[in-house]
């Protein structure tokens, strides 16, 4: 993996902006979940389109696992995120969501949708605030349901070389809930987001 | 810039706020109408003044009230955005296609989102609903999905008798079998085969030989359970796996269907072409290593049926 992109010191406070971002995210999940949501750290690299199935070191690539995506942009700084939730964790979910009744593809939908709008959200302003930008959302887009992981990331169609890479792994305590939060911005906004991340470190 | 010119500038974007071919909805927190612009007046037929101080959910009763406060409460509580997808409910409103003509759904497919907004003072709080029209998106997803379906079910299909392919036949044999290994149930394998099929094709030729392959298939339908599986294997040898079934019904089965071909009368050409089958059966073995030993054990069994003088079906002993 090259990473002329970004300096060491750059890296590490990608990692401290996606840290703090990180946990005021899992804290709203927290709230709307009343359970206890293990903080991981998060992972920041600069990847190429077909290392993205190799920054999800959280999930088997041929685990069935079900994504929703969403693009989102502000002041010049382009990115789209990306959830993924391995299948197994709709039964925990939810419970913790106080869901009723048959736990079909619908009811499934509303989860992933639910989950997804806090944590994708949070993160995203999260970031922005530290940064002073204002990031706009796109409409969130189901990439799959009951597929391989392999399959939601296929590298067919990419229109990119290399993107700058935050990859957050959340598990919730006792409970077989396992998600990973992929936030990739493009290549042009990392020399746009370095300079505002070097106002941070001077 | 003049106040003046502000005031034309404002003016200008509640013009365009007004004609914007997306819904705009201004709520409350309990979720009366404040504000709405003109396509929701046009869609909904009523104006902003009429719409103004109602509750949304008096104004389209087809909102399901609980799932959108759920939606929209964290957008007070926590000033994030939320959205909900088509995929989630086709519609938020009722409202008809914007093509009444040509769209191929009667409704309006929508996405939409709920922002926060600033409001004036602190003892109240805004949300904006926006609602996009995404009924050319979900319609031509939903073709897509469809057409996606039935290129698969061609990939699995036989085209002369409709019956699954041998690829795709082989690897449900190797999923049961897999299951059979693992919940050691009971489940038969019969391979058939049509008796002296060479003679029929060289006699009538290649025409009337694909309409005894073809009766034999829709005999073969009919004789199934909707629980067995039917594939066509080679040429003139086909496959039927009976999942549950111990190896005296998988005989009764096997019978049943032998006196049924033997029966049948095919009109192939100008003539009436009668023709037996011979099969052999192998029940499922835990000694069987992969699906293809079953798959032999039955194969083994069908050559035996062969060399005893046709027309019959025989059991696959095991070291015989």
């Amino acid at each position: 993996m090259t990473n002329q992109l970004i300096t060491e010191d750059q890296r590490d406070c990608y990692q401290e902006l996606s840290n703090v971002a990180m946990g005021q995210a899992a804290d709203r999940l927290a709230q709307l979940l009343e359970a206890y949501i293990i903080l991981p750290i998060p992972k920041i690299n600069i990847i190429a389109p077909c290392d993205l199935h190799m920054a999800l070191s959280g999930v088997d690539s041929e685990d069935k696992a079900s994504s929703v995506c969403q693009g989102f942009i502000g002041s010049g700084i382009a990115g789209e995120a990306l959830l993924i939730f391995n299948d197994t964790s709709f039964s925990d979910l939810a419970s913790l969501m106080k869901y009723k009744g048959e736990l079909d593809d619908q009811t499934q939908l509303e989860l992933l949708m639910d989950v997804s709008s806090v944590l994708i959200g949070a993160c995203i302003q999260g970031i922005g605030s530290q940064i002073d930008v204002s990031f706009s959302q796109s409409h969130p887009v189901v990439l799959g349901q009951h597929v391989s992981v392999a399959n939601i990331l296929q590298d067919e169609h990419t229109h990119w070389d290399q993107s700058l890479t935050v990859e957050i792994h959340y598990t919730i305590e006792n409970m077989s809930v396992d998600c990973e939060l992929l936030l990739l911005f493009t290549e042009d906004s990392i020399a746009k987001l370095n300079q505002r991340i070097d106002y941070l470190l001077d | 810039m003049s106040a003046n010119n502000e005031l034309v500038q404002l003016h200008s974007i509640m013009d365009v706020l007004k004609s914007i071919d997306v819904g705009l909805v201004i709520l409350d927190q309990h979720y009366d109408v404040h504000l709405w612009n003109g396509f929701m007046e046009s869609h909904s037929g009523l104006s902003p003044e009429e719409a103004t101080g109602r509750s949304l959910f008096t104004l389209f009763p087809e909102i399901p009230e609980d799932w959108f406060i759920s939606k929209a409460e964290p957008v007070f509580q926590l000033k994030s955005q939320a959205f909900t997808i088509w995929e989630q409910r086709p519609y938020l409103v009722k409202f008809k296609n914007n093509r009444p003509i040509t769209g191929r759904s009667e409704f309006m497919y929508q996405n939409t989102s709920i922002i926060p907004i600033e409001s004036p003072s602190p003892d109240v709080s805004f949300v904006c609903l926006v609602i996009y029209d995404v009924s050319d998106i979900a319609v031509g997803k939903q073709d897509l999905m469809l057409v996606n379906d039935e290129l698969a079910e061609l990939g699995r299909t036989d085209a002369l008798t409709q019956l699954f392919n041998r690829g795709h036949w082989e690897k449900i044999l190797e999923a049961e079998f897999e299951r059979e290994k693992r919940y050691n149930n009971e489940a038969t394998l019969i391979m058939l085969d049509i008796d002296h099929f060479k003679n029929v094709n060289d006699t009538y030729g290649h025409q009337a030989g694909d309409d005894v392959i073809r009766t034999l298939s829709s005999i073969i339908r009919q004789t199934a359970r909707k629980s067995d599986i039917c594939g066509r294997y080679g040429g003139e040898e086909f496959g039927i796996i009976l999942p549950e079934t111990p190896v005296d019904q998988a005989e009764i089965f096997a019978e049943r269907l032998r006196k049924k071909v033997e029966a049948a009368v095919i009109p192939a050409d100008n003539h009436e072409l009668q023709i037996t089958i011979s099969s052999g059966l192998a029940s499922f073995d835990p000694s069987f290593e992969d699906h293809t030993q079953w798959l032999e054990a039955s194969d083994k069994a069908l050559y035996q049926s062969k060399e005893n003088g046709r027309n019959q079906y025989t059991l696959y002993k095991p070291q015989s």
